[in-house]
């Protein structure tokens, strides 16, 4: 079968169709067969979409319903501030990252070759007919794709593709800043928020429906916000790209961060009603934290000062009395715990700040964590959106998603903990956690999802009582946590006994051991599999749906299919699901292929 | 002045006895060589000099502290002692650099600065400070054995341990890392290497140790050792070595 045709032999593209495609007979075959079923399917599905008895529409005009259910319109900022939050570091992060590599012309008329053959390909292969089902019960053939439309993309696109393929190999000095390639890529994106056209459901302003259906962009209704969020991202590029020329070393471990944070100021804005206060702020928080921050330093300058180290044991003492005393007392909570967290820092304090370093370390965690502190217990103590009068106003996707974020952040670390304490030489931990893991992993999910609906209110106290997604989040917490304890406890036998020894024979103690070489090694070697259970834990979610939670699938499968108001959707089940499957798959495949990067960036140490 | 002093010390794995009563003592600043066929004992000796492994009768002092079960004890005894491994066992999730300054910044709680200045310092003495910002895994090995000893230097130590650092050495790797042990002895570190390197033990050595079976059955100058040894076991040890 191989072919010795001089085609085949000069032509890069041609020695990679008959190394790859057709290097025997029976790879032969299954290029034949395989292509024939890519085919055959992408036609079945390109005429489903494009059947007229598909009513699109019902995923358009429902679209807010999808991502939050009923949130109160008057609301709607904190949304727009998550999305916001998260274009902002995402400008800030390609800024910083690409900035300073750059991309050959040739390289981007390379992939705009690929992106302009592909279209070619993809429309000169789509049906003109798809079988539509008449109200007799015959089926008749119906024109999907017009002869004169299929030729006026077709043309086009061929065109350009012919010129790309030749331009790609010019050999042209100018080079592109790779961030602003990937600028502008985004731009696209968001820009096509603004031209691309939908039939979208409209109503005059007495209320009536406009028909036939109006083609409008999809940001129709949102201008103004994706602009805005827009400008923010293109500002925050620059200040990105800024920083990476001035070398600012510290953004490199501060955008890492961010991103880990930026969820849980997502899940305090839109679940909390934030007491911004500006009284409050003015004339509790800003004093409290001054004041302690002061008495913190005094603490950090003085504590190893040799005269006051005589009578630190009476001090100490003293200090407890006082903080049991202050605990005792009507005051506010926050007062009371950082009364806790100074005699903490009393008594750590002549351990840790022993060098200038040293003290001025201390001291920066100390006001990070008194704000960290306050930030807390005032989003603690004020209001949550999670319940209201008449039930819970989450759902949709903003509930798959914090039950899949939450899910990951919370059972990460009980992960973590329950794993060592499996290994662990401590009998009573050992047992203990091992039941946990057992316990929880030999129970299905929906069996958890209707002890936590149903069964959990009876076994907690009268009277206690938390919302059904509290109670679920703890649960998702639990299960998730017991299956990566294992994964851990894996990663963790991997690693060599030579490793415990040396880190034994610098000196460090078993949590130094544990915590500086044996932790990172072992999470470092199963990092593909936590993702894969991230993606598990993001789809599993769908089940709260059998418990009363509208999540998107709920949504998509029994909520809509069941509108009848301002338009009938009465049975418009496809099309939800269609949409769903699109959507589940857009996030996990970016989602697998970030983790990629991270995994490969990670393994530089790797032998 | 023995900083090293061990009375009758065994060990057993199991029924086996690896170490069938060693007494010995190791004077500062002196190098002593221990040989001796696979399965004498002397690995699991310098191990139990540190506490990687426990020794269950007999007595071990170093440093004026006798090891024994009490936590602080060891911690304070390992990181007066340097160890470097046959196998290297760097930490490959870290460079070179991170390697070398990861104890004396979170055990001994110096700076970072401090620590890094004398990671360099350490780097240059053991010929490699090109290297500080590579991973372990892109280094030969007998770079890998060199920032090993320099890790295990940035501790300050009092005592070195070497347990056959050179057994997983191509050849021409070995002369590197003895060269950097050489210049370390020559500095007045006390140290004691298990090797299978004679021409090490003749040339650096004060005094050489020779096991068997779990037990030492010579011990001698370098000079003695080689040409006149009082054991038949040793002449046996060096008519198969030699």
């Amino acid at each position: 079968m191989i072919s010795n045709n001089k085609f085949f032999i000069e032509n890069p593209y041609g020695r990679w169709v008959r190394d790859n495609l057709f290097s025997s007979s029976s790879s032969a075959f299954l290029t034949f067969f395989a292509g024939f079923m890519v085919i055959y399917s992408y036609r079945g599905i390109v005429g489903f979409i494009l059947n007229p008895e598909r009513m699109w529409t019902s995923v358009t005009y429902n679209m807010k319903l999808y991502m939050i259910l009923a949130y109160p319109d008057e609301a709607m900022i904190r949304v727009w501030l998550s999305v916001g939050l998260a274009l902002i570091l995402g400008g800030l992060s390609i800024g910083f990252y690409n900035s300073g590599k750059s991309i050959s012309l040739g390289g981007i008329f390379q992939k705009l070759f690929t992106i302009s053959a592909v279209i070619a390909l993809l429309i000169a292969l789509a049906p003109t007919n798809t079988n539509v089902i008449q109200n007799d019960g015959s089926i008749e053939a119906v024109e999907i794709i017009p002869q004169d439309v299929r030729m006026l993309i077709l043309g086009p696109s061929l065109v350009l593709t012919l010129a790309f393929f030749f331009l790609r190999n010019i050999k042209i000095k100018n080079l592109f800043n790779t961030a602003k390639v990937n600028l502008t890529y985004f731009g696209l994106i968001i820009g096509s928020l603004y031209f691309i056209k939908i039939p979208t459901i409209s109503l005059d302003s007495s209320g009536e429906r406009i028909i036939p259906d109006p083609f409008l962009p999809i940001a129709s209704t949102t201008y103004i916000p994706w602009t805005i969020l827009y400008v923010g991202m293109l500002l925050f590029f620059f200040i990105g790209s800024l920083l990476k020329n001035k070398d600012v070393k510290i953004m490199s471990r501060l955008i890492p961060i961010a991103w880990f944070l930026c969820p849980l100021f997502i899940f305090s804005w839109i679940f909390k009603k934030p007491l911004v206060e500006l009284n409050t702020v003015f004339s509790a928080d800003i004093p409290s934290i001054l004041v302690f921050g002061i008495i913190g330093f005094l603490i950090i300058r003085f504590s190893d000062n040799e005269s006051i180290g005589v009578y630190r044991t009476p001090i100490n003492i003293g200090f407890f009395i006082l903080s049991v005393v202050v605990f005792l007392l009507p005051l506010v909570f926050i007062f009371k715990a950082t009364m806790v967290l100074l005699l903490l820092l009393l008594v750590v304090s002549p351990a840790i700040a022993t060098t200038k370093e040293g003290k001025r370390q201390l001291f920066i965690v100390w006001v990070v964590s008194l704000f960290v502190l306050t930030f807390l217990i005032r989003g603690a103590s004020s209001d949550t959106m999670l319940v209201t009068p008449t039930g819970s106003i989450f759902g949709g996707f903003s509930l798959t998603w914090l039950l899949a974020i939450f899910g990951t952040y919370a059972s990460f670390p009980l992960g973590l903990a329950l794993a060592l304490g499996r290994t662990s030489t401590l009998p009573v931990i050992r047992i203990i956690c091992t039941g946990i893991i057992e316990i929880v992993r030999s129970v299905p999910y929906i069996t958890w999802l209707f002890f936590a609906s149903v069964m959990l209110t009876v076994f907690l106290p009268a009277g206690v009582e938390f919302n059904l997604i509290i109670r679920v989040l703890i649960l998702t917490a639990f299960f998730s946590g017991a299956y990566f304890a294992e994964y851990i406890r894996g990663g963790l036998q991997s690693i060599p006994k030579g490793q415990y020894e040396a880190a034994n024979a610098i000196g460090m103690n078993p949590f130094q051991r544990i915590f500086l070489v044996i932790v990172p090694q072992a999470l470092r070697t199963i990092i593909p599999t936590l993702v894969g259970s991230v993606i598990t834990s993001f789809k599993d979610s769908s089940l709260v749906a059998i418990i009363g939670l509208f999540d998107i699938l709920r949504i998509g499968t029994s909520v809509i299919p069941a509108q009848s108001q301002p338009v009938v959707f009465i049975g418009r089940n496809l099309e939800q699901l269609v949409f769903l499957s699109f959507f589940f798959w857009v996030f996990t495949f970016v989602f697998s292929r970030r983790s990629m990067k991270f995994e490969k960036r990670l393994g530089l140490g790797e032998r | 002045m023995s900083i090293i002093k061990t009375v009758d010390v065994k060990k057993w794995f199991g029924d086996f006895q690896a170490l069938k009563g060693i007494s010995m003592e190791v004077a500062e600043g002196e190098v002593l060589v221990i040989c001796g066929p696979s399965g004498s004992g002397k690995s699991t000796f310098i191990r139990c000099i540190n506490r990687l492994e426990q020794h269950q009768e007999g007595e071990i002092v170093v440093d004026g502290i006798e090891l024994t079960n009490d936590l602080k004890n060891i911690e304070a005894i390992r990181s007066e002692v340097g160890m470097v491994f046959q196998s290297f066992n760097l930490f490959p999730h870290l460079t070179v650099m991170q390697n070398i300054t990861l104890a004396p910044i979170w055990v001994r709680k110096k700076s970072r600065s401090e620590s890094e200045e004398k990671a360099m310092e350490l780097l240059e003495r053991v010929g490699i400070p090109e290297q500080a910002q590579k991973f372990p895994g892109q280094l030969s090995g007998g770079q890998q054995q060199r920032v090993a000893i320099a890790r295990a230097l940035a501790m300050e130590p009092k005592i070195m341990l070497f347990d056959e650092p050179t057994s997983a050495l191509d050849p021409e790797m070995i002369k590197e890392v003895l060269d950097a042990m050489k210049e370390l002895a020559e500095s007045g570190m006390t140290m004691i290497v298990v090797t299978h390197e004679m021409g090490f033990a003749k040339e650096v050595a004060d005094r050489v140790m020779l096991f068997d079976e779990g037990l030492m059955v010579e011990e001698n100058t370098p000079n003695e050792f080689f040409d006149n040894p009082k054991n038949d076991r040793t002449k046996l040890f060096l008519s198969q070595i030699l």
